[in-house]
């Protein structure tokens, strides 16, 4: 979706620290929030809940300043996101791979990452693609696992 | 200074067994890589060597990782003069007169003077970190908790007062820091907090997998999908010699570089990056042309460089001294040192005085080779940049992934970095330095320790602070630099963070 600039006079909408800090001070209020388990204790004798909520206060209190300082700040809507789609895409393909690591082993989770990085979201050539993945995959467990006696996680097929 | 010298003779005679000497040689190496590569800086490089340093002992493992640490701010200035991409942000400012004076021709003696500049701000730095530390930790033997609570505040104001952009941002971020800190069994109570019933979490998040995250995978993040680098020019090795001129104007911000890197350097904060800032803001305002700054004037590569890399040095002076981080990259090295078995403190010079001394000795070492190993080989490693960027942050990306992995064989580390990376992502969007985060996650538990034991001590009286000298100035330095950072929301005008060009860089 594209914004198109509005008519002259229109608002610019919200500023991008105003998001940032209210996002801070619910962060804040969350911890706060959570803290309520662990006994705070007093000023004079500080509980385990006590530096958590002192923290969350200072978060709290500086998240609010951005927020209402931030009205000079340039508007979220100006913040260019031409490689958030790639981003989410590397994020999610990472995010299978950290699932994978210790279920198919190290080896085949690099391919298949690697495959997957270089051969679908680059677009690169099958050939290179595979050919830098095994590539990386097996150098790499050579020079860790072998060489630096680094334990790194085995398929249950035994590779 | 007698002892001085005969501790380092000590030293030397641990730096000069050959296999301390070429783990020295390959930390350099992969440090410059690693500060060539985009997307990898010294924190990340370090993080993921961390693993790698496991079958290693104690003084080897600080060896290879202080030369990654060194390499890697001296690959940073190769890339931003050849290509005007800073491989790591301490070379931002090397960039502006670095890549003019590639255009202009003068490319191989950007890179020398960028080199000697090192060379002689890390054997400069160096010298002070032997000078300074042992005196140091004398000193910081009569700190107690006060002290140390006091310590760890002052530190968060000057950090928040010397790193660039918005001074309540990169308060917030710390403040982000030292709540996940807090994640984990309180030691004082036995408390398990914000564990979400997830027993790894009791032990705490650990620096490597934040630190890979916010560094290393937001920065893939942030530059996937980049266009194909732009073509790079190869200096020969008879183009390094710069001119007779260009050394007489080089010699004294070289000079005025390493010292003022040095005095940031012991500062918390992202010192390598503030300084570099700070020694071109000083350069450009004491030149007699200033208009040359950003044409190609070679003081501009010349104070920079030197200064990001004597604030690399002197950076270890508090780490070492006092077992204090003063920036992320020492985070994760005093985790390293954890790891053996050794912790960082006032008593660690004297307790363990091979580590200490073959330390130094190796810096000087390192200096030395990073001299010899990189004017010779520029050629090599500007091939290595013209891998494309597509094929390189997959690999990135994987060595990321095993780096997190193998530190504790978990895969909640790997977790970790990956929502470390998202959220690095998108604070960076919005304009936030992350070095607070790393740095406030490793100093929360502490400054809380320090806090609750300063108040067993004193039975609950606050005034145990005030009591004591040290503390006391500690105490005032941070309420005024807490005044100072308040005064841009009342005050507008610039101050001299805006003169030095601080503000410049979000």
């Amino acid at each position: 979706m594209t914004r198109t600039p509005g008519p002259a006079g229109a608002r610019d909408g919200i500023r991008s620290d105003q998001i940032s800090g209210v996002f801070l001070l619910l962060l804040a209020l969350y911890v706060g929030w959570q803290d309520r388990a662990f006994p705070v204790g007093t000023l004079a004798d500080p509980g385990p809940g006590f530096m958590p909520l002192l923290i969350a206060i200072f978060l709290g209190v500086v998240g609010l300043l951005i927020a209402v300082f931030g009205g000079k700040s340039e508007p979220f809507s100006s913040i260019p996101w031409p490689e958030a789609r790639r981003a989410v895409l590397v994020l999610v393909i990472s995010v299978a791979g950290a699932f994978a690591l210790e279920r198919v082993g190290y080896r085949l989770t690099m391919i298949a990452l690697l495959v997957f990085f270089l051969g679908v979201v680059e677009r690169r050539h099958p050939f290179a693609a595979a050919a830098v993945a095994v590539g990386f995959s097996v150098i790499t467990y050579y020079v860790f696992s072998t060489l630096l006696q680094v334990q790194l996680p085995h398929s249950p097929w035994g590779f | 200074m007698a002892e001085t010298m005969q501790n380092l003779l000590l030293g030397f005679s641990v730096a000069l067994q050959p296999s301390v000497l070429v783990y020295a040689f390959i930390g350099c190496l992969v440090g410059t890589l690693v500060g060539m590569l985009p997307g990898l800086g010294p924190l990340a490089g370090i993080s993921l060597l961390l693993p790698a340093t496991f079958g290693l002992n104690p003084i080897i493992s600080v060896v290879l990782l202080s030369g990654v640490y060194y390499g890697a701010m001296y690959g940073g200035s190769t890339t931003s003069i050849l290509m005007r991409i800073p491989g790591e942000a301490a070379s931002v400012m090397t960039c502006v007169d670095g890549y003019a004076m590639t255009q202009r021709g003068r490319a191989g003696p950007a890179l020398a003077i960028a080199a000697i500049g090192s060379f002689v701000a890390g054997t400069f730095g160096v010298f002070g970190l032997m000078l300074l530390a042992p005196t140091l930790a004398t000193f910081a033997l009569r700190f107690g908790p006060p002290e140390y609570t006091a310590l760890l505040l002052m530190g968060f104001l000057v950090l928040a007062y010397m790193t660039g952009g918005s001074m309540l941002k990169t308060l917030a971020m710390a403040g982000f820091g030292l709540l996940l800190g807090m994640i984990g069994i309180d030691a004082m109570s036995g408390y398990t907090r914000f564990s979400y019933d997830i027993v790894e979490l009791g032990d705490g998040i650990g620096i490597v997998p934040v630190a890979v995250g916010l560094f290393g995978v937001s920065e893939v993040l942030l530059t996937a999908g980049q266009p194909v680098p732009p073509k790079v020019q190869k200096p020969t090795l008879r183009e390094l010699i710069p001119s007779r001129e260009e050394f007489r104007l080089s010699v004294w911000p070289i000079l005025r570089g390493t010292l003022i890197g040095f005095l940031i350097g012991i500062i918390p904060g992202s010192a390598h990056i503030i300084s570099s800032f700070v020694s071109y803001g000083v350069e450009r305002r004491i030149s007699k042309h200033p208009e040359r700054f950003g044409n190609g004037a070679i003081e501009g590569v010349a104070g920079p460089e030197s200064a990001n890399n004597s604030a690399a040095q002197g950076a270890f002076i508090p780490m070492m001294a006092l077992g204090i981080p003063t920036s992320p990259i020492m985070a994760v090295m005093i985790a390293a040192l954890m790891l053996h078995g050794i912790s960082p403190g006032p008593m660690l010079i004297t307790q363990e005085p091979e580590l200490f001394w073959g330390f130094v000795a190796s810096m000087y070492i390192g200096n030395v080779v990073l001299l010899i190993l990189n004017l010779p080989m520029v050629g090599l490693f500007v091939t290595l940049l013209r891998v494309p960027y597509s094929y390189l942050y997959p690999c990135v990306l994987c060595f990321c992934i095993l780096g997190c992995y193998s530190v504790n064989n978990s895969t909640l580390d790997v977790w970790i970095m990956l929502v470390m990376g998202g959220i690095g992502y998108v604070f960076r969007k919005f304009g936030y330095d992350l070095a607070p985060v790393a740095l406030g996650l490793i100093l929360s538990p502490m400054l809380e320790l320090s806090l609750r034991q300063s108040l067993a001590m004193s039975a609950g009286d606050y005034g145990i602070f005030l009591d004591r000298p040290i503390t006391v100035t500690m105490l005032v330095i941070s309420a005024v630099l807490f005044l100072f950072s308040l005064k841009p929301l009342f005050f507008k005008g610039k101050d001299w963070r805006a003169d030095v060009g601080l503000d410049e860089k979000a």
